[in-house]
């Protein structure tokens, strides 16, 4: 199938490319690395009447580090995330995160921006900015405004952005002494979206995880940050701690059943995902939970 | 002869044609002032339509013609059975009733001026109906099994008491098997472009067998075979899902007739899943007897699989549990579960992969509980001659498919305890199993023309849906004729050429094959007769007897000069092209003295997520006992594909069905799993030295069924070895393996 008509125009910078969208009023888009929404429109699962094309805007791309802070360009592609040395070593679970994210090609397209403004509940991406406590600058016709990751994501394809917003950077606390991160995700077939993923990062303190954000992806409408397991693995670790965590996992996550797969399994790989998490973190031997 | 184009590994001949866009699919021969018609399927299972509400969508934008059992003509459906048509029932008459007899089931056709036009009229028409609930899962108690009525099956048959070995035997093993409906999710979708020309029909049209696809049409219309053309010169994968014509062909060519232009009709993804056959969902029943050092005692093999309420469609479920293993006492049972849905068709490897998965899963539960080698277990129980049909084997090389493949594998330093191989976390498991596949030849028959400049032109109705019949029929006539490749021009895909039987079954080496060479032959003695004859010819005079053709050249036998080359002799005889065509077939003593199959032999590894019951392919090699392999660079890649079919038969392809209406829901290729690139590990297929001057001609046995058939039960073998576990139902899911 192919598009429904619709018109296009390419902005130079940001601020144009906000006056086009504020022209658009509701009806516009933009167009970012197109791997999402060009599928979208050409299966018609939506329309539009304006693509805004921000893809060259050169402002928009690029990663740094400014302080103790990661800042990465809304447009920058998928597989320059997956090469940076920056990310590597200051954002690891990025790293570990981006190399599950669809296949080379789409990675080659893709810009974590547009994935992040897509809000698909089953992507890696919001996951993990939950997890690293992401802040997100956005940009409007009234100016910058910076978000929250907990407040950016607000259910299934749906976030704070308004439609005449757009998303230009993202911003991450660097990974801190002594922090470690862990990424895993579960897909029937290579590269599929996942039916349920672990983003992880916290701070082992002998046998204690300390400052520990858990976030599972694929299991609900939205990335699902897992607060009450997360308080209870701050305990000293013992078979008991994990249990009641894992316990703890069905009220913090809620899952659904879906074609994919029941919710009972998907509780099951989640309760899996974090005794493998644990053992991970707090660098113990690799056997099953 | 020193030419030697059989057994070359030859690039393909339309690679450049296909790579570059070159090579024209069915839905790409675009008519002049052609229209698009859009299928409007069923939205209930079973019942009645009751309303149609063609009058609003007539009026929509482009709208040239809103086609359904009010309005369509009554079509004539003259007796037709195909070669792969059922054999007993009648194929669903599409537009001539109100009923609906399964989910999609067309119920209307809408044409207009474009393909965006059809699909918005198609969306909003609104179709009624009184809806029942269909019968779609095997195992409610509503289902009725019954015996074929007929088929090549051979469905029940019995030999010695199986029962009461089996009762009597020291060692048993008894297991129940449920294997997926799969769908064939071919690259190219069906499509069809229809042309009339007054009472004349042309039909561009995805089809592996075009020759039938005429003349179902025609019988279906009540016109002459000769006035129906049908042209498929490419296509884009089969895997059997073309073998018939399905009633999207029909409703092009009422639509193409109804608005008096060219139609176009393409099916989408979703709609591949309603009305172009499937693998039939299979439960199966294996029990097995043995004595403690190995030997078989008995083998018990009972299946049925669904079928359509309408045609019994049936495959070869149980026909090779006869033979692969010498056994004195084996029973099989087949029967069909009539359901409310679309027939199935075959589908690579149909019946022997469904089959072989259950008695070769059997075969290896039996070996863990001998505590036999698997492949030991197999050679202890390798039969001398066919014992079901007490006949010698034409050739039978699977212990020599074992030898090389366990070699190539590294089989020797398997630990055979399951659970007893690890990478890391990772449970490791090698799993084998064999192959068999029968070797068919049909009658076919072929045309070729030498031409003044030397070259020669074959042409065979037949098709290429991916193994390389191109390449391979040029190198077949390359060979006869001792002629350089590119002296060969091969044409398929049309149904005035000499006909062919249906590219399926793996019998288009043999017989295409088969019917190329006794055409170049043909032609060879034609020109010879012609060059006797002639006056001004150097061999004027001499006997018809006392010629030969010696690399491309006609000499007297014994004398040493070069005689006239194809150029000179058709020159000489004026200039027009020279032709000649003949047909093959299988001797049919040869059939009553021989047993004929192609055997293989796989091996597998896989690791299993412990935690998340997670499987992986990680390497694979198949051995394959096949005959003459006419083009080792394609039959490998032939090989591999079949392979990974057999992958997303044990992972991952699995057709769900709605239980309230029937409704594929899974039916787009991002629910229904494939394999993907990352999927498919190292494959590797090797071929043994294998002569067998029976099968046919060229000795060749056929290569796309056997290489799937092996890899699912050595995958699921592999899962047990790994985990200890034994699953029996396909494909393999996490559900099966968290407890692991």
């Amino acid at each position: 199938m192919k598009a429904a008509a619709f018109n296009y125009a390419r902005a130079a910078s940001v601020d144009e490319a906000v006056q086009m969208l504020v022209r658009g009023g509701g009806g516009a888009k933009l167009l970012a690395g197109g791997q999402s929404l060009l599928p979208a429109l050409n299966l018609r699962l939506m329309s539009l009447d304006l693509l805004v094309d921000i893809t060259g805007i050169a402002a928009l791309r690029g990663i740094r580090v400014e302080g103790g802070t990661l800042k990465i360009g809304a447009m920058t592609r998928h597989a320059d995330l997956l090469t940076s040395p920056e990310i590597a070593a200051h954002a690891p679970l990025l790293a570990k995160a981006i190399a599950h994210v669809a296949h080379p090609a789409i990675r080659n397209r893709g810009t974590i921006g547009g994935n992040l403004a897509h809000a698909d509940p089953a992507s890696e991406l919001p996951a993990c900015m939950l997890a690293l406590g992401a802040t997100l600058v956005i940009q409007g016709p009234s100016g910058q405004r910076r978000v929250q990751a907990a407040d950016f994501f607000l259910g299934l394809y749906q976030t704070a952005l308004a439609p005449d917003e757009i998303l230009i950077a993202i911003e991450l606390p660097a990974l801190a002494s002594g922090e470690r991160a862990f990424f895993h995700e579960y897909a029937r077939r290579m590269g599929d979206y996942a039916i349920v993923g672990l983003a992880a990062q916290g701070k082992p303190a002998g046998d204690r995880i300390d400052a520990l954000r858990l976030v599972y992806f694929g299991v609900g409408e939205r990335a699902g940050s897992c607060p009450a397991a997360a308080r209870i693995l701050q305990q000293r670790h013992s078979p008991a701690i994990l249990a009641e965590a894992q316990a703890a996992l069905a009220a913090d996550l809620q899952p659904q059943n879906d074609h994919q797969a029941s919710a009972a399994m998907r509780l099951h790989l989640a309760r899996t995902l974090l005794a493998r998490c644990v053992n991970e973190l707090l660098g113990r031997a690799e056997a099953s939970a | 002869m020193t030419m030697q184009a059989i057994g070359k590994p030859h690039s393909r001949v339309d690679g450049r044609a296909k790579v570059t866009g070159g090579a024209r699919y069915a839905a790409e021969f675009n008519q002049p002032d052609q229209l698009y018609a859009v299928v409007v399927g069923s939205t209930v299972g079973l019942g009645r339509i009751l309303r149609i509400d063609a009058g609003a969508v007539a009026q929509m934008p482009g709208v040239r013609a809103v086609i359904s059992h009010l309005n369509a003509p009554r079509l004539a459906y003259q007796p037709h059975k195909g070669g792969t048509d059922p054999a007993n029932g009648e194929r669903l008459h599409v537009l001539q009733d109100d009923q609906v007899r399964f989910y999609g089931q067309p119920v209307a056709v809408i044409v207009a001026d474009s393909l965006d036009h059809a699909e918005r009229a198609a969306a909003a028409l609104a179709v009624s109906y009184a809806g029942e609930t269909p019968v779609v899962d095997p195992l409610d108690a509503k289902v009725q099994p019954v015996a074929p009525q007929a088929g090549r099956a051979g469905a029940d048959r019995s030999r010695g008491d199986a029962d009461a070995a089996f009762a009597a035997a020291p060692v048993t093993v008894e297991a129940s098997f449920d294997m997926a409906r799969e769908n064939h999710t071919p690259m190219e979708p069906h499509a069809t472009i229809a042309a009339w020309s007054g009472d004349r029909l042309t039909l561009w049209s995805k089809s592996q067998f075009v020759v039938n696809e005429q003349a179902e049409i025609a019988a279906i219309f009540g016109m002459p075979a000769a006035n129906v053309q049908v042209i498929c010169p490419f296509v884009g994968g089969g895997f059997g899902t073309s073998l018939r014509t399905w009633p999207h062909v029909t409703l092009a060519a009422i639509a193409a007739r109804q608005v008096g232009r060219p139609v176009k009709l393409v099916l989408t993804r979703r709609q591949m899943f309603h009305t172009t056959g499937h693998r039939p969902r299979t439960l199966q029943r294996v029990a097995l007897g043995a004595t403690t050092d190995g030997r078989l005692t008995s083998l018990i093999h009972e299946g049925s699989g669904e079928t359509s309420r309408y045609e019994q469609f049936v495959e070869a479920l149980t026909s090779t549990s006869g033979f692969m293993y010498s056994c004195p006492n084996v029973r099989t049972r087949y029967r069909l579960l009539p359901m409310d849905t679309g027939t199935p068709t075959f589908m690579r490897g149909p019946g022997e992969a469904s089959g072989m998965y259950a008695v070769e899963s059997a075969i290896d539960e039996l070996s863990y509980k001998l505590g036999i080698d698997p492949v030991e277990l197999r050679r202890r129980n390798e039969p001398a001659i066919d014992e079901a049909e007490k006949l010698p084997f034409s050739s039978r090389s699977l212990m020599q498919c074992y030898a090389l493949g366990a070699e190539r594998f590294g089989w020797a330093s398997r630990d055979p305890r399951p659970r007893a191989m690890r990478d890391g976390r990772l449970l490791i498991g090698w799993g084998v199993a064999s192959a068999s596949y029968p070797c068919f030849f049909s009658p076919a028959s072929a045309r070729v023309r030498l031409l003044a400049d030397g070259s020669a032109e074959v042409e065979a109705a037949s098709s290429d849906m991916g193994p390389g019949t191109y390449t391979s029929m040029t190198q077949v006539a390359a060979e006869t004729l001792s002629l350089p490749l590119d002296k060969v021009r091969f044409s398929l895909g049309r149904s005035d050429f000499p006909a062919t039987p249906s590219h399926g079954g793996s019998q288009t080496m043999s017989s295409v094959g088969s019917a190329v060479r006794a055409a170049c032959l043909a032609v060879q003695a034609e020109l010879a007769k012609r060059a006797v004859a002639d006056r001004r010819s150097q061999l004027f005079g001499a006997s018809i007897d006392s010629v030969e053709w010696r690399e491309g050249r006609l000499s007297r036998k014994g004398d040493a000069a070069a005689g006239p080359s194809y150029s000179e002799l058709v020159t000489g005889a004026g200039g027009s092209p020279v032709e000649a065509g003949a047909s093959a077939a299988r001797d049919a003593a040869i059939a009553k003295q021989y047993s004929m199959h192609a055997f293989g032999a796989v091996f597998v590894e896989v690791s299993v997520d412990p935690d998340l019951g997670l499987v992986r392919l990680r390497r694979a090699v198949g051995a394959y006992g096949a005959g003459r392999i006419v083009n080792p660079k394609l039959a490998t890649s032939q090989c591999i594909g079949g392979m990974v079919g057999g992958l997303g038969m044990a992972l991952m392809e699995r057709t769900a069905l709605d239980p309230r209406d029937g409704r594929p829901v899974n039916a787009h290729m991002g629910d229904y799993l494939v394999p993907v690139n990352l999927d498919v590990p190292h494959l590797e297929a090797h071929f043994v030295e294998e002569q067998d001057p029976h099968v046919n001609p060229l000795g060749v046995k056929g290569l796309g069924e056997v290489a799937l058939v092996g890899m699912a039960p050595a995958i699921a073998n592999a899962v047990f070895h790994a985990t200890g576990k034994r699953v029996r139902e396909l494909p393999i899911r996490i559900e099966n393996l968290l407890d692991v």
